[in-house]
């Protein structure tokens, strides 16, 4: 991989590579540029996770004529068409180098930090939400129980948004949950479950599944599971799965005609702004 | 362009958590946690998402200030260090030196923490030393 990074840069296909490097003994997400080739030898392959397609979204907005290299597993590649979708990211100028991924016995030799998440401790396993559970087993419990579960969970938040700033799919200059309408900035404990809900929300038809903002979170709210429930609700609803076609989801407001011809590649941002505002009445 | 993530240590408190500075063409844009390190294992709190937030704050104190006449003046290190000794050395004459007390913080190492408290107790000669931590 660190070979390809160099062909790359040395025959000019990206002028800059998004990877990650060995620094003071950890491994960080890096820039690598062909005038310092010499850093590619501490160029890292490993479980390493950070959101890089945030980091690229800045870089190519920085500079309009930049083209990117991005070391991308599943879930960047994902983000990446999400991300594409929205036009968030002009995606003719980023490249990606795919890396061995997801997990899976079919698949070997797949490195994740997601896959080597802290155990479930006992109070976690009595009362609360357990982590990394399907969907299915946690829905045998009652309402009740699974309410009280939840909440549980919710609850320990420190409104810290680390969920919100890690999220590769979160990137509104104006955020809902600093609206000071709906939210309290600086205080505590959060408006749970409210807080998380909104959230969920504004994942439906955007959360690729990566996991990072679970592994940000400080107090161990099993968000990944949360947003897994919204991502079946929507794929169940709408047929829709993020991350699959570069094209948004829209709450209904188009045509079948103009679904097909968006399905079919046929999209404009015209023609999807004419739809929401439609939407928007 | 210039794009580097420079590990560094929130400045915020004493846990010390592992963070992440994004720095665009030599300006800090934002932070990230450091994945791994072993303090926080890339989690933060509030404030360690935001420690870059105060860097190229317009309002940012980048020089002392010394009040005279109701108003804030810059003035060199030199001047402020010399009329703070001056005046401390006044107050500690005439009420004493448990007259004045020394706060210390969480955003300073242990060693600058050490050394405020031994300027307390041998310089000024009081005990009136407390830690934000404490508070
Ligand atoms: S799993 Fe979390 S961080 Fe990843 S896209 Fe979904 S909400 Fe964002
Ligand atoms: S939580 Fe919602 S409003 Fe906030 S950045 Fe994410 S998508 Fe945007
Ligand atoms: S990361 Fe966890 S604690 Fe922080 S705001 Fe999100 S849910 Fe709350
Ligand atoms: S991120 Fe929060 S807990 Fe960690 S050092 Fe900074 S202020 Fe302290």
């Amino acid at each position: 991989m660190r070979k390809t990074v160099q062909q790359w840069l040395e025959e000019g296909i990206v002028d800059l590579f998004l990877g990650y490097r060995a620094v003071e003994g950890h491994p960080i997400p890096w820039v690598f540029r062909k005038d310092a080739l010499h850093e590619l030898e501490a160029f890292r392959e490993g479980p390493y996770r950070y959101p890089l397609e945030k980091l690229a979204v800045e870089i190519l907005r920085e500079d309009p004529r930049v083209r990117l290299g991005l070391l991308a597993r599943s879930c960047t590649e994902r983000a990446v068409t999400v991300l594409q979708a929205l036009h968030a990211l002009d995606r003719e100028r980023l490249i990606l180098l795919q890396e061995p991924c997801c997990p899976s016995p079919l698949h070997r030799g797949v490195v994740c930090s997601s896959l080597a998440g802290p155990e479930n401790g006992s109070q976690k396993r009595r009362d609360g939400i357990p982590r990394g559970r399907p969907l299915e087993e946690l829905e045998t419990w009652e309402a009740d129980e699974r309410f009280s579960r939840w909440m549980h969970e919710l609850e320990k938040c420190l409104k810290c948004y680390g969920c919100r700033d890690v999220c590769p799919v979160c990137f509104c200059d104006q955020c809902t949950l600093q609206d000071p309408e709906l939210f309290e900035t600086g205080s505590l404990p959060a408006e749970a479950p409210h807080f998380h809900l909104v959230r969920a929300v504004h994942m439906a038809g955007r959360c690729v599944d990566c996991g990072l903002c679970e592994e940000a979170c400080p107090v161990d709210i099993p968000l990944r599971t949360l947003y897994r429930k919204v991502g079946a609700l929507v794929r169940d609803l709408y047929g829709y799965v993020p991350g699959h076609e570069p094209v948004p989801l829209l709450w209904g407001p188009l045509g079948d005609g103009e679904l097909e011809r968006l399905v079919a590649g046929e999209r404009s941002r015209e023609m999807v702004w004419e739809a929401v505002r439609r939407c928007s009445g | 362009m210039d794009y580097k993530l420079v590990p560094s240590v929130c400045p915020y408190c004493g846990t010390g958590c592992g963070i992440l500075y994004k720095v665009l063409n030599d300006r800090i844009t934002g932070v990230l946690p450091l994945k791994s390190h072993p303090v926080n294992e890339g989690k933060l709190c509030i404030k360690g998402w935001n420690a870059h937030a105060y860097v190229h704050h317009p309002l940012r104190l980048k020089a002392p200030l010394l009040k005279t006449e109701g108003r804030f003046h810059k003035v060199s290190w030199d001047r402020a260090i010399r009329t703070t000794a001056d005046r401390l050395g006044d107050i500690r004459e005439k009420h004493g030196p448990d007259a004045i007390g020394v706060l210390v913080s969480a955003k300073i190492t242990n060693e600058e923490n050490f050394l405020a408290q031994k300027f307390a107790r041998t310089a000024l000669g009081t005990n009136n030393i407390d830690h934000c931590a404490r508070l």
